[in-house]
């Protein structure tokens, strides 16, 4: 139960052989080595595995990689630029504690960067709502909606250059 | 070894600068390897069966049909453990059991095959004949005498632990005493919830010298755990190198070794190849260790003015049904019990006791947040009978510096003061009394000096310096992403006037790493950070010297900054550290600069009576809540939070704010959300669904003062903050429901159901 | 996990003609937020997976202006619904329910056929459904019939579906002007919760603002399916609206429901949970028509 799939992985196009009933997270991991993504729980309910296909954060431990055909799927190894800066989310995880023994940290900006890319404003609230399936077990959350506070500021600063 | 005073007040260029993790930025790219990303040639997976019962003898294992399938490499049962293979302090735990089982966590089979999915299917081939036994799963029934033996060579459940004091003459205070209050309390099973699983790499080279990677916070104890192991499987005289990848994690749960890392040796050595396990989620909720449960009567009572006059405990701990650290958490809980607040007649009694359910272990706090839940709790109630400010009566009672406690505790620096009206100021600020809103304070003490409870409570470091000035530094501390690897990095760059980029932190590797009794009683920062102080100075000392033949001046005279070495105003005497160290090294007779250094606090092992200093120094703190109570429902909301903690200096405030955060939010889910629910011994929520751990819509808005009161003897005045974030949290949450709505909850957690059942019944 | 065939059949004919080929070893799969889960611990291990995420009639949600019918297909995922104003503004109820189901990643790929025919005690996604008199259009291998979403269900986990049987879509009919609907999920935490007692309540009233035209009380966890509180709407229906006359409409739900003891609450706490939500539900419903009119 071979079945081909062409996907776009971080900007990169994919064709590979995967079987059916692989999970993207599986996919990522054990065949391509993409080890930023982690696996939590393997149930939905921790947020570990997040990446973003089609603009959408989903558990990557839920969604069957031959779902990824014909799809642009993005995880943690595609948000620095190619000359190693980090994405702005990443340094302000860095930057402002967003980031302890690290293990929900992958998960945690991928949900930080769908809901920027499609709500570049997000305030707390909206913030909350759209991490509240990330589990973090170390900092208490707060340094981390500081983390996607700040990445809000330096998103719209780069942007704002960009226009110049 | 001690800092001059000029230490604690001079401006420092990287300590006390929120300075970020060092790790982060590899963990935000997702390059960060934990168990679960290593992999070796060879690897096999490595899976293991639990019991199906609580209590049952083993009649029959037939493990052939798993043998016969495909891609298996091993299936052991508890006939392959070694007879004297046996975990924990008590020995009461064979890795594979054998015979009879005492616990559904209790381990009965373990495969090794090429595949996870292999090893699974074959867990699922073999075939085991249970007689169920009755079981007990309360441990006040386990104490009574027809009650069915967990162990029966043990004779009886409770077990010989000497954990009894008795500290002036309760008695007498108690007919003194104008107001007594007494009170049960009890606490439930919670869990780490390590966001990555336990897991362990094992791996033999030709030699039978073992190699093993494992999630553990103590690499120099659980080399000797294996090397014991080793030996039980006739491999004397071996080698044992523990890695400690990045971890996922740590919060206590891997102060011990467990099955799951011997079964790994076990495995690796039966096969000759690598051999991995790691926990699946479900695993890690059922078969890792929780907090110790306890059950608390206490009494307390004061004089008229409110001065605390004794303080009477007992207390009962499920023990579960094998033994690793939980059963030692008493000899914490003896901390707060005799020495938060001066009280001068103590008396404290627990025993752990034998049942069919899970084996607690060591969890961030370590014994403490249950001892001060009741403490705490209870001196809310005994102010009120004294008809005293609960705050007001905090004060009559705080330590002072210079205290020796009833177990002979020295007090050396404390802010209790500072806290308590920080957390007091903030509290009341804006605040007016409405219908269903209350607030609540509860103070801790916790070690901030290291903690004897090991023969040793050292750490060692090795220190060298290359050619361009930068530094490697080897520590026995372990980091876990609270970040001791940067405060290593910053206490040695601002000994030897560098960068933090210029020092990097090797850990975790007994190989190369020196000996260190592990990453507990918040005791990384001020040990492991003494231990680096001490190699930094000897290196600094011999730069200093050489410096002063070079640039001709007295080495008193001569400074470290900015990677310079020079004499201040004068700018012909300055040069760059690396052409320094360079001349050193390339002259006639030439010298590499390193040091080494064992730092072991001087405190003290506790004694028969268990007194003893067991600290340099003790960390205090104030935490303070606003809840708002729905009284309709029961749901308790957290509206405000202040934790207010003495911190001594903070060496990385950046860092120190996400212990204390992550801290006080474990401490609510412990008081609010999470509890591991056990039904005849069977885990009825070993999933993120119905453990309930706090969501990022669940936060609450924390303020966290910092009270620096520098300590004489932690490196740049520093004191251990790891744990007390989550000491307090649940008795002051109480007191806050008291406060708002007039019922005391004692049991924790404090659901909506039990909060609005004591409406209920307030209201009969 | 058991390997297994993933088919994507782009109609429902073809879908239901995959299932005909080998009916005892496939399963039907819509966001595989359930499912997958199933297949991962075994309690599921189909042959064949066929995924209805491609078939395109079965993702559209509109609302026909004209006779104000609202039509969501039953892949219509949570976030979907959450994210869409016209959800947000004229069915509020949805909107509750909806944007409280697991997480954001999980609601961007659960649907809410999946939701229902998924059949939990709990299911968020039916209560406003039936709250809003909703139908479900089902087609099978014998061709299309529609139900009450209310009797979709027979026990935990059991649908009146047959085998191949699709759920197609939920249609529900025009809103009457002057109603007002709200849903509660009572949990431990704020979120990631599956409801310890879940309320829906729907709210008409007659051109007086005061008396009730027409009840919906429906909750979920409050027996082994999602049911409606008929004695508590009975009693609302014709009687001027206040508080008073909520908690007494609330104590006949509580009793009228069949709560039960679990790992997750107590009955009696559930029962309280029904008693205080009818009522807060309620005055809920009465502001949002206030706001209306």
């Amino acid at each position: 139960m071979t079945t081909n799939i062409s996907f776009l992985l971080n900007g990169d196009e994919i064709t590979c052989d995967i079987q059916d009933h692989w999970t993207l997270l599986h996919l990522l991991r054990e065949e391509m080595g993409l080890i930023g993504t982690k696996e939590g729980c393997g149930n939905g309910e921790c947020g570990a595995c997040t990446v973003i296909v089609d603009k959408l954060a989903v558990n990557s431990c839920l969604f069957l990689a031959i779902e990824a055909d014909k799809k642009n799927i993005e995880t943690i190894e595609g948000l620095a630029s190619r000359d190693g800066s980090l994405h702005p989310l990443q340094q302000s995880f860095v930057d402002n504690g967003g980031i302890q023994c690290g293990f929900c940290s992958p998960g945690m900006i991928m949900s930080s960067k769908a809901l920027l890319d499609e709500n570049p404003d997000a305030d707390q609230e909206e913030i909350k709502h759209a991490l509240a399936g990330n589990i973090c077990r170390c900092t208490g959350y707060i340094p981390i909606f500081e983390s996607v506070e700040a990445a809000k500021k330096l998103v719209a600063e780069n942007k704002g250059g960009q226009n110049d | 070894m001690t800092n001059s005073n000029k230490d604690l007040t001079r401006d420092f260029s990287v300590v006390g600068k929120p300075i970020p993790k060092l790790d982060a930025a590899q963990k935000a790219m997702g390059r960060a390897e934990y168990i679960q990303d290593i992999k070796m040639p060879g690897m096999l997976y490595g899976k293991i069966l639990y019991s199906k019962f609580a209590h049952a003898n083993i009649i029959k294992i037939d493990t052939s049909k798993a043998k016969a399938l495909p891609g298996v490499y091993a299936v052991l049962t508890g006939e392959d453990v070694p007879k004297k293979m046996k975990m924990g302090f008590y020995k009461d735990n064979p890795p594979i059991k054998k015979g009879k089982v005492c616990s559904f966590r209790d381990e009965v089979a373990a495969v090794a095959a090429k595949t996870p999915e292999i090893a699974k299917k074959a867990l699922d081939l073999i075939e085991i004949e249970y007689e169920e036994l009755e079981g007990v799963f309360d441990p006040e029934k386990a104490m009574e005498k027809d009650s069915p033996l967990v162990h029966e060579y043990h004779k009886s459940n409770v077990l010989k632990l000497p954990w009894s004091l008795h500290y002036g003459d309760v008695e007498k205070a108690r007919k003194d005493a104008a107001f007594v209050v007494e009170g049960r309390f009890s606490t439930t099973w919670v869990t780490h919830c390590c966001m990555g699983t336990s897991g362990a790499l094992a791996i033999f080279d030709a030699n039978d010298n073992l190699t093993i990677y494992s999630n553990t916070q103590i690499p120099s104890l659980a080399q000797k755990d294996f090397l014991e192991a080793l030996k039980t499987m006739g491999l004397s005289n071996k080698r044992v190198r523990v890695i400690k990848p990045i971890i996922g994690g740590g919060f206590g749960s891997k102060l011990d070794t467990y099955a799951y890392e011997h079964i790994a040796i076990l495995l690796a050595h039966t096969c000759r190849k690598p051999v991995k396990i790691v926990f699946d989620r479900q695993e890690e909720f059922t078969a890792t260790s929780t907090r110790q449960p306890t059950i608390i009567d206490i009494e307390q009572g004061c004089d008229k003015d409110g001065k605390l006059l004794f303080r009477d405990i007992k207390m009962i701990l499920d023990n579960g049904a094998h033994t690793s650290w939980g059963a030692t958490t008493p000899s914490v809980m003896m901390m707060p019990i005799t020495s938060l607040y001066r009280v001068e007649n103590v008396r404290y009694d627990a025993k752990c006791v034998y049942t069919n359910n899970t084996y607690s272990q060591a969890m961030r706090g370590y014994g403490n947040p249950q001892a001060t839940f009741a403490i705490e709790s209870n001196i809310d109630m005994l102010a009120q009978k004294a008809g005293i400010d609960p705050i007001e009566f905090r004060r009559i009672n705080r330590n002072h510096p210079g205290d020796i406690t009833p177990q002979d505790f020295k007090i050396t620096s404390c802010g209790l003061d500072l806290c308590l009206d920080a957390a007091e100021k903030q509290l009341r600020k804006n605040y007016s009394k409405e219908k269903g809103v209350g607030i609540g304070v509860a103070s801790l003490i916790h070690v901030g000096g290291g903690a004897r409870i090991y023969k040793s409570d050292g750490c060692g470091a090795l220190l060298k310096m290359d050619d361009y000035a930068k530094v490697d530094i080897f520590t026995g501390g372990t980091d876990m992403g609270q970040g001791l690897d940067n405060i290593t990095a910053q206490i040695v760059a601002e000994e030897l006037g560098l960068l933090v980029e210029d020092i990097n932190v090797v850990h975790s590797d007994t190989d190369v790493c020196p000996w260190d009794v592990g990453a507990h009683a918040s005791r990384s920062t001020f040990v492991a950070g003494n231990a680096a102080l001490g190699a930094a100075k000897k290196v600094k000392k011999k730069i200093l010297e050489f410096g002063s033949k070079i640039l001709d001046a007295p080495p008193e005279d001569l400074v470290l900054k900015d990677r310079l070495i020079f004499v201040p105003n004068d700018p012909e005497k300055s040069m760059p550290l690396d052409k320094l160290l360079r001349k050193a090294h390339f002259s006639p007779g030439g010298t590499m600069l390193m040091a080494d250094h064992f730092y072991d606090p001087a405190n003290e092992n506790m004694g028969k009576d268990f007194k003893g200093n067991m600290s340099m120094t003790y960390t205090f703190g104030v935490h303070g809540v606003k809840v708002k109570v729905d009284e309709e429902t029961g749901k308790v909301e957290v509206l405000e939070y202040v934790a207010a903690h003495d911190v001594g200096q903070a060496i990385n405030p950046l860092l120190l704010e996400g212990q204390v955060y992550g801290g006080v939010v474990m401490g609510l889910g412990y008081a609010l959300s999470e509890e591991v629910v056990h039904k005849n011994g069977k885990n009825m929520n070993a999933n993120f669904r119905d453990y309930k751990l706090f969501t990022a819509k669940d936060a609450v808005k924390i303020t966290a003062p910092v009270l620096e009161t520098p300590d004489k003897d932690g490196p740049f005045g520093a004191k251990g903050i790891g744990e007390p974030g989550c000491v307090p949290t649940a008795p002051a949450v109480a007191n806050a429901i008291y406060d708002a709505i007039g019922v005391r909850i004692k049991d924790l957690p404090i659901t909506p159901e039990k909060v609005l059942a004591a409406i209920k019944k307030r209201d009969e | 996990m058991k390997p297994f065939k993933y088919l994507s059949p782009t109609t429902i004919e073809e879908a239901i003609s995959f299932f005909g080929e080998h009916s005892q070893t496939s399963k039907y799969m819509a966001g595989g937020t359930d499912v997958i889960v199933k297949v991962k611990e075994g309690l599921m291990e189909p042959d064949f997976l066929i995924s209805l995420k491609n078939i395109e009639e079965m993702s559209s949600l509109h609302k026909n202006e004209a006779t104000g019918e609202l039509f969501i297909g039953a892949l219509v995922t949570h976030a979907v619904l959450e994210k869409s104003l016209m959800i947000q503004n004229q069915y509020p109820i949805i909107y509750d329910a909806v944007s409280n189901i697991g997480s954001l990643q999980v609601r961007n790929m659960g649907t809410i056929g999946g939701n229902l025919i998924n059949a939990v005690p709990s299911a968020d996604g039916a209560i406003p459904l039936i709250a809003l008199d909703g139908v479900a259009l089902l087609h099978g291998p014998d061709g299309e019939r529609s139900c009450e979403v209310k009797d979709l269900f027979i026990a935990p986990y059991e649908t009146i579906l047959k085998p191949g049987e699709i759920l197609k879509k939920i249609t529900i009919p025009p809103q009457v002007p002057l109603t007002g609907s709200a849903y509660m999920k009572f949990g431990r935490r704020a979120a990631m919760e599956l409801p310890l007692i879940g309320i829906g309540v729907l709210l008409t009233l007659d051109d007086d603002l005061k008396t009730c035209k027409k009840a919906r009380i429906c909750l979920g966890v409050a027996a082994p399916t999602p049911i409606r509180a008929l004695k508590a709407e009975k009693f609302l229906t014709g009687k001027e609206i206040n508080e008073e006359i909520l908690i007494e409409a609330g104590n006949i739900a509580a009793e009228e429901s069949k709560v039960r003891d679990s790992v997750r609450g107590q009955a009696w706490h559930r029962k309280e949970m029904i008693r205080v939500h009818v009522k807060r539900m309620g005055l809920k419903c009465l502001e949002i028509i206030k706001n209306g009119a």
